[in-house]
């Protein structure tokens, strides 16, 4: 499938802080696409301008999908990364009024809300105002009237912050269904490890710029080097002060190793005999934070993501 | 169009439903005709009676106060002495001859105790005969400035009485002499139809110019709120992701405006059922309150009611875009409500002067307009022209001041940061 969203060169400056400074990016229809970095590096700023909320200073925003005559604001659904809704209003009625704003007469989605009302397991709540609903179900409702325009585009900020596990993968699957049913999704995260599962496109950010973009598999592969995963038991905290290692990021019981030119992995795994216990040792494609700790140097993600 | 509608409808329903609007809707009117009714009840059952002891050093003003309060002694300070809400009685005591401070003394420590005096007035001994003579008042308060005014015109009455009648003139015939005039108010319509003017048109003006200006100061701090609550629940990127700022803001100020509408076209309603039920009332006391509630009156009323509506929920729109929470808007709403309403603190002298230049500059002045020539309509016949003018300037306020707001509303409401100086919000007007 072709394209459905060309981003060319935009640039937006606050002040002294260039917070976007030079994107460009296309987004491909059909695809789940995870806009990456850490927090601060842009994503936001970046997508409030594909969604109009600001205008770039320099560089255009281009609409690339089918023309059937809705405008493009009209396709987009978005989903926030500052959770907000009318609190004193009625969960339906806010939706009707959700939907409105982009176009839609009420009449048509009052079938549609009650399909995703069952969908998100909120039907007994829908006379409930918004204020008496739980945070995780404030989330499912405004997740709900982000789709409820049925829009081409659909961009998440954030969208798994503050929900629980069970939620968390009843979102994973929801985007899975959008993207088989020919939906596009952008999702704009930090959490490296979510969007290893879902995206199947990247683009990377750092400091208002594109570090890396591609398929996932793609990015993998540029790096070029593989990764040494250890899983362990005891203190790893040695692993980093290793010759043989050029960065290591270690948690408590496991570590992503990237070793040094020329170094051998033997080496390394003779150094953990007899101070830790090793229950897994694989070299493998790196996984995103590593590939991104190599793009952007010592700045590390890590910590961020596993918050 | 269709977004602005969507937005128009919240808007309008949320506020409706809301129990604020139903109990204003309700309790102003009960609250307006108390506020009016009351001071005449209060008038009409008087306070109670003032006891007031009076020394007289020249020991013959016996006849000016020995007795209850003539009904028909000619008062020059005041209007007609069934306005006055108070009884006052006196008791005489002839000091002439003897030191009148030095005999005031047992009534001034009693002062204000309990069956005591009220007051002590002293008439020195040389009153009759010295020009810079002084008579005193002694109460426990400073403001008691009404009795103290008729025991001086009484005093002064009688004083001038018996210097006449030193000079050989017959007391009836100084009392015929020196008899007021009643003056009775005309207002000649350039019709020239004859209008009688007075004190209740005075207070359905007042009436008028309150509903004109109360509900834009509080739908004008609704609106804020709104904008405020907006950002606090962070809604506002869904809205401004979905239509354009200036869409928003329409919606918004109209649907308040929509609110405000509904709210005086009940009160309208009520105060005519009120007025058609008291007409008969006002009937008798001899004004024709119907000569103020012309026709073009309402017409008037609904036009500067718009325009100074619009302009005062503008105004509190950028306040609301440019504070991020309650609190701070707490502090900027002080100086925008007193700002807007200076003409209302001018409303006396701009009701008593309506053609005065201060009524006429203000009522053509951008802000201040709505208020102030609706003020004029109602108790003068402005040149149409100025009509004309206050109105166009009032629409070009109106459109001005939209302009200002949709620019800063747009970079304002997603601005969570601490509120914009003076010189920030200027380059947000640039940069928007």
């Amino acid at each position: 499938m072709g394209d459905i969203l060309a981003v060319r060169d935009i640039v937006k400056v606050f002040g002294d802080v260039r917070a976007v400074d030079g994107i460009s990016f296309t987004v491909r229809q059909g695809t789940i696409t995870g806009l990456l970095g850490r927090n601060g590096a842009g994503k936001t700023t970046t997508i409030r301008m594909i969604t109009g909320i600001f205008m770039p200073d320099s560089g255009d925003i281009r609409w690339l999908g089918s023309d059937s005559g809705i405008s493009f604001r009209d396709r987009i659904g978005y989903l926030p990364e500052e959770r907000g809704l009318y609190k004193q209003m009625r969960i339906v009625e806010l939706l009707l009024f959700l939907a409105e704003i982009k176009g839609r007469r009420p009449a048509d989605v009052r079938k549609k809300i009650d399909y995703w009302l069952e969908r998100f397991e909120l039907t007994e709540k829908r006379g409930a105002k918004v204020e008496e609903l739980s945070k995780g179900n404030q989330q499912k409702v405004q997740l709900i009237g982000t789709l409820l325009h049925d829009p081409d585009l659909i961009i998440l900020d954030e969208p798994q912050s503050g929900l629980d596990p069970v939620n968390m993968v009843l979102v994973r699957n929801l985007l899975r269904d959008l993207r088989d049913e020919g939906k596009t999704i952008l999702l704009s995260t930090h959490m490296m490890g979510e969007a290893e599962r879902m995206a199947d496109e990247i683009i990377l950010i750092h400091r208002g710029q594109v570090v890396l973009e591609g398929t996932l598999d793609e990015v993998r592969g540029a790096s070029g080097k593989k990764a040494l995963h250890i899983d362990f038991d005891g203190d790893g905290s040695f692993l980093g002060q290793l010759p043989q290692v050029q960065h290591a990021a270690v948690d408590s019981n496991v570590a992503e190793i990237t070793l040094a030119d020329g170094a051998d992995s033997q080496q390394v795994l003779e150094a953990c005999l007899g101070r830790v216990r090793i229950r897994r040792f694989e070299l493998a494609t790196p996984s995103l934070e590593q590939i991104f700790i190599e793009k952007v140097g010592d700045e590390t993600l890590s910590h961020e993501g596993s918050r | 169009m269709k977004k602005m509608f969507a937005v128009f409808k919240r808007e309008y329903l949320q506020a409706v439903r809301k129990k604020m609007f139903i109990i204003m809707t309700f309790l102003m009117p009960v609250l307006m005709i108390a506020l009016f009714v009351l001071p005449s009840l209060i008038a009409a059952r008087g306070l109670g009676t003032k006891h007031v002891v009076v020394l007289d050093g020249t020991g013959q003003l016996k006849d000016a106060f020995a007795g209850p309060e003539k009904k028909d002694a000619p008062d020059t300070s005041l209007g007609k002495r069934g306005d006055l809400p108070q009884q006052m009685q006196t008791d005489y005591v002839d000091a002439g001859g003897k030191n009148v401070e030095q005999a005031a003394k047992p009534y001034l420590d009693q002062l204000g105790e309990k069956n005591g005096y009220d007051g002590v007035f002293v008439v020195p001994a040389d009153a009759l005969t010295s020009e810079s003579a002084k008579l005193k008042y002694y109460s426990r308060s400073a403001t008691d400035f009404m009795t103290r005014e008729r025991l001086s015109s009484r005093t002064n009455r009688a004083v001038q009485q018996h210097r006449f009648a030193a000079r050989g003139i017959n007391a009836a015939d100084v009392q015929k002499l020196m008899k007021d005039l009643d003056v009775d108010a005309v207002q000649l319509s350039k019709g020239g139809e004859q209008k009688k003017a007075g004190m209740a048109n005075f207070l359905v003006g007042f009436i008028f110019i309150a509903l004109l200006f109360i509900p834009s100061f509080i739908y004008g701090l609704e609106i804020m709120r709104g904008i405020i609550q907006e950002k606090t629940d962070r809604v506002v990127e869904v809205l401004v992701s979905s239509m354009s700022a200036k869409q928003l803001l329409v919606g918004k100020i109209l649907g308040v405006a929509a609110v405000g509408l509904t709210q005086i076209g009940v009160w309208l309603t009520m105060i005519g059922l009120i007025a058609t039920a008291g007409l008969s009332a006002f009937a008798l006391a001899g004004e024709n309150v119907l000569q103020i509630l012309r026709p073009s009156v309402f017409i008037y009323f609904v036009i500067f009611f718009i325009l100074g509506y619009l302009t005062y929920v503008c105004v509190y729109a950028i306040g609301g875009a440019v504070c991020n929470s309650e609190k701070e808007a707490q502090q900027l709403i002080m100086p925008i409500t007193m700002t807007m309403m200076v003409p209302w603190f001018l409303m006396f002298p701009i009701i008593t002067n309506p053609d005065s230049s201060l009524a006429v500059g203000f009522s053509l002045a951008p802000v201040y307009g709505p208020l102030t020539m609706f003020a004029r309509t109602l108790v003068a016949e402005p040149p149409l022209w100025h009509i004309a003018v206050s109105i166009l300037v009032s629409i070009g306020t109106v459109f001005a001041f939209f302009w200002v707001t949709a620019k800063i509303f747009r970079v304002g409401i997603l601005s969570y940061g601490k509120r914009p100086t003076l010189p920030e919000l200027w380059r947000w007007l640039k940069v928007a």
